[in-house]
């Protein structure tokens, strides 16, 4: 008898234990918002909720966290290397099934309007961030102030939250060596030497319909000589030494390697990892002062997952995921977080007298300008 | 002299053959082109047409292209003649080879021909720097011609041969036996027989290169094509209705050409009998003749060659002319990760697509020739606009109007296919488009043959008793399955190295490998563009043969000989 009891008290205590435990409410993850966490910009993810640190009155806490769930499409501007490290990143931190598409600058932009009625991408990242303001004004884009974008300077944020910067690059030449010394010329550092007869068929650009690298050589212009008219007036000139236009920004590093022209107008960075993968290339910057990129990162109008769009954001400000490009992805863009790492191969700022781009306003002048380029310089070359 | 057309009214295959197929050009490209033609009626588009004459930069365009398309066309004819008739009517060793060799530029991923022809004979080229110290700059008309031309000349090439191989040598006897010489007979005899075939390859290179956008933008330097200036006024301008109104324009020579070719080739109108030869055709024997073809054989062979074996040399070495150090890096890289989702995905695709591409086309062309007495020419003309619609346009068609439903008076008559949120990811977006890109080479080479037969031998099946689909299926396909044969081999390869309205309908979840090529272009990372051109080639290659085996297995064999003589 009492072995029978024995079974039947113990059958008995295990299904009210049962019972207790699927009854009692489930362990809660503690909230972390507000509690202290150690670098700012810093993003985590525990269990399951993903945190971004932020500076509030001088102390270092999480802000609200965010229950991150589904896929985020990204849409991405920068070298299709970048996006993929980036992309890994993130999946790997937040466990959230991320994928892109890379699409140069004028691209993403038109896909983005194509998709207004039904947004296929959550966010986009990189890109000269004047085809961001373009964004906001085609009105595909929505706000979101990070809370890293404290740390940013001013120049590297809008002030209504379009866009935040991510990284910086700078306008210059990017020069074959041994074209050079055939030619005898040295590396231009002006921008009138590469009017100079000797380059005529030697010189290379992207496009600035198509490329934000060559929109910002345009916009350049404007600054350094006072007006649109005289810019294009510069550009015509220009023109004549002019092999052809590419569609993206990098493309002219490819003839460049192989010794086709002598000189090609690229972001510094793009001449740099072409440096590396071993191609005889030397950059050079004008004296009278070049244009920058401020690659922007941006929320999208209606995105489907626009909670795990903003952790996307976070992240891409982070110092860790600025740190990525220049460690995984042959990128040497100058990082916009102040923690961020100085890697050697990027450009050094204090060397090169940079003019004052003003990314609102050419945004604003984009397409005029553009149109007026295609009409009185790119296309009048192959009417003559 | 008009075709006879077999039947006096339509049984119920022709009818349903007639209704699906109208409805799949509809959805697949009438519908896109609809929306497009819409949005070129807004103001920056309409003054892009209306000016089209008057103003000088767009009359340039327009002049360029139509000059660049028609030298491409007559080149390319010309080259695919030539080595069609070496093929079929000059005795020497190595002609499977030859044959071989000739196929593969069709296979050729964007970009393999215009980087390689760069490497090899541009301004820092391996042979012109390297070996004449010549700098040419073939960026421009030059390159665009020679590239185009190269690129597409076997598709002259596989319509010439199929149509010589059918021609009926008897009527060449016929002709000597009356006294006249080689060449006369091949003046008189042979050439007007094989004009649908010139036409017919003139037509589609013309088409294709003018809507070509992959090579104007590597090696078309400041030459630009209608193609080239409405991509820019997409990704510049991001105008839709001015590149509606361009490629409006882009459709005006298409059509104008597609008129000339219809006219011109019914004028003459000679139907060679049955389609099957009986006994051999006389081989070329005069030296000068044998002479003058082998060398022009020999000289392209070489260069195609050379092309391949750069693009190759490419893939395993660091940068190709100037650090030729051996290297996997590329291959890692691609392989890596950067490229695999690609290459499953766009194969997987491309055969999908195949099959339905090849049937299309050749149901089309059995409609056109065969069934539908009117609007047989709108029918043949429908068919062609996938190719002759520049793809960019198809691809903005598309991604206006698949990004959402298609609704008419609220009713949804056709789901979203296209676009990231769509079913599957986009996927069938990019389906329908290879396959109406793919199926108007096919319908051509399938009317060219079709004209070739008598209709005698269907209706004599016909009057056997077999229905419409039977007689579809047991004698029309069969006599044509050498164009069917060229249509799938075409549908697949041109499926797998499509780029231009590709761009525009890539999502997250669908990677293709010509844009991945594009996107190391562009960046100038040539080591990687040829290594994914290698993976391209191969992957075709493989798939193609495996193609090529299945359908050998039904074909009929040619060389029972059939009713001579009418």
């Amino acid at each position: 008898m009492t072995k029978k009891r024995t079974v039947a008290v113990g059958i008995v205590a295990t299904l009210i234990i049962s019972l207790m435990a699927a009854i009692a409410p489930a362990h809660a993850a503690r909230d972390l918002k507000g509690s202290q966490c150690g670098r700012e910009g810093l993003v985590r993810t525990i269990k399951g909720v993903t945190y971004t640190c932020e500076r509030v009155s001088g102390k270092l806490q999480y802000a609200e966290g965010r229950k991150l769930s589904g896929t985020l499409n990204v849409l991405c501007t920068p070298q299709e290397l970048w996006c993929v490290e980036m992309t890994k990143a993130f999946q790997e931190k937040t466990g959230i099934t991320t994928k892109f598409i890379r699409l140069s600058s004028g691209e993403s932009l038109t896909r983005l309007i194509a998709s207004k009625g039904n947004p296929e991408f959550d966010v986009w990242t990189g890109g000269p961030n004047d085809s961001h303001i373009s964004g906001r004004i085609q009105g595909v884009l929505d706000t979101y102030k990070s809370p890293t974008r404290n740390m940013l300077k001013a120049q590297f944020k809008d002030s209504d939250g379009y866009w935040t910067g991510i990284y910086m690059g700078a306008l210059g030449f990017c020069s074959n060596k041994n074209e050079l010394k055939r030619l005898g010329l040295k590396a231009p550092t002006s921008w009138n030497d590469l009017l100079n007869p000797k380059y005529k068929g030697n010189i290379m650009m992207a496009h600035p319909g198509t490329s934000g690298t060559a929109y910002t050589t345009l916009w350049s212009q404007v600054l350094r000589l006072g007006s649109e008219d005289a810019a294009i007036d510069y550009m015509k000139e220009l023109n004549k030494n002019i092999l052809s236009y590419t569609r993206s920004g990098a493309g002219p590093t490819g003839p460049l390697g192989r010794g086709e022209i002598a000189t090609g107008l690229v972001f510094s960075h793009d001449c740099t990892a072409a440096i590396l993968r071993g191609n005889p290339l030397v950059v050079s910057f004008p004296k009278e002062g070049t244009g920058f990129e401020i690659g922007g990162i941006a929320l999208v109008k209606g995105a489907k997952n626009p909670d795990a769009a903003k952790a996307y954001i976070d992240f891409a400000l982070s110092a860790e995921a600025q740190n990525i490009g220049p460690a995984k992805a042959e990128s040497f863009q100058i990082l916009t977080n102040p923690s961020a790492r100085y890697d050697r191969r990027m450009v050094n700022l204090k060397k090169v007298t940079l003019l004052n781009y003003e990314a609102e306003a050419a945004g604003v002048a984009a397409a005029k300008l553009k149109a007026r380029f295609d009409k009185e310089v790119a296309l009048t070359s192959s009417a003559k | 002299m008009a075709l006879k057309k077999s039947g006096s009214k339509y049984d119920i295959f022709t009818k349903i053959a007639l209704v699906l197929v109208v409805a799949i050009i509809f959805f697949l490209i009438v519908l896109p082109l609809i929306n497009i033609l819409i949005f070129s009626t807004q103001p920056t588009g309409s003054v892009i047409v209306r000016n089209a004459l008057s103003d000088e930069v767009t009359r340039q365009i327009l002049w360029n292209t139509m000059k660049m398309g028609l030298s491409v066309a007559f080149l390319g004819t010309l080259l695919g003649f030539l080595m069609a008739y070496t093929q079929a009517r000059v005795d020497f060793k190595g002609k499977k080879i030859l044959h071989i060799i000739n196929l593969i530029p069709i296979i050729s991923p964007p970009f393999a021909f215009a980087t390689a022809i760069i490497v090899l004979f541009g301004r820092s080229g391996i042979i012109t720097r390297g070996i004449f110290d010549w700098r040419p700059t073939l960026y421009g008309y030059p390159g665009l011609v020679l590239v185009l031309s190269l690129s597409f000349f076997p598709i002259a090439y596989m319509n010439l041969l199929g149509m010589l191989r059918s021609l009926d040598p008897a009527l060449d006897e016929a002709g000597s036996s009356l006294g006249a010489n080689k060449l006369r007979v091949f003046r008189t005899v042979t050439l007007p027989l094989l004009i649908p075939g010139f036409a017919g390859s003139f037509l589609l290179l013309f088409i294709e290169s003018i809507a070509d956008l992959a090579n104007p933008l590597i090696i078309g330097g400041s030459y630009t094509v209608l193609a080239s200036r409405a991509y820019m006024a997409i990704n510049g301008d991001y105008d839709i209705p001015m590149a509606a109104g361009y490629s409006f324009l882009l459709l005006l020579p298409a059509l104008l050409v597609f008129l000339v070719q219809r006219y011109w080739a019914q004028r003459k109108n000679v139907v060679s009998v049955t389609g099957k030869p009986s006994g051999r055709s006389t081989p070329v024997t005069s030296p000068i003749a044998r002479f003058f073809l082998l060398s022009v054989t020999f000289l392209l062979t070489t260069l195609i060659l050379m092309v391949y074996a750069t693009v190759l040399l490419g893939a395993f070495v660091r940068i190709i002319g100037v650090e030729n150090s051996f290297t996997l890096e590329h291959f890692r890289f691609l392989l890596g990760g950067f490229a695999n989702a690609a290459v499953k995905t766009t194969t997987i695709l491309a055969l999908i697509a195949t099959p339905l591409a090849g049937i299309f086309g050749m149901l089309i062309a059995w409609l056109v020739i065969r069934k539908v007495r009117r609007g047989g020419e709108a029918l043949d003309f429908l068919g062609m606009l996938g190719i002759a619609v520049p793809g960019t346009v198809i691809g903005i068609g598309y991604a206006i109007t698949y990004n959402d439903p298609v609704k008419v008076a609220g009713v949804t008559i056709f789901p979203q296919v296209a676009g990231g949120a769509a079913i599957l990811g986009g996927a069938i977006a990019i389906v329908m488009v290879y396959v109406i890109r793919s199926s108007p080479a096919g319908q051509r080479s399938g009317i060219s043959l079709l004209q070739q037969i008598d209709p005698s031998i269907e209706e004599a099946s016909a009057s056997l008793g077999a229905a419409g689909g039977r007689t579809f299926r047991l004698v029309t396909l069969p006599l044509i399955s050498g164009a069917f044969l060229s249509g799938l081999m075409y549908a697949f390869a041109h499926s797998m190295t499509t780029l231009s309205p590709i761009i525009f309908l890539v999502t997250p979840d669908i990677s293709i490998l010509t844009q991945k090529i594009l996107a190391e272009a562009d960046q100038g990372r040539y080591g990687n563009v040829f290594a994914l051109c290698c993976m391209l080639i191969v992957l075709i290659m493989i798939i193609g043969g495996l193609i090529n085996l299945l359908v050998r297995r039904f074909q009929v064999s040619t060389d029972r000989p059939l009713v001579t003589g009418r």
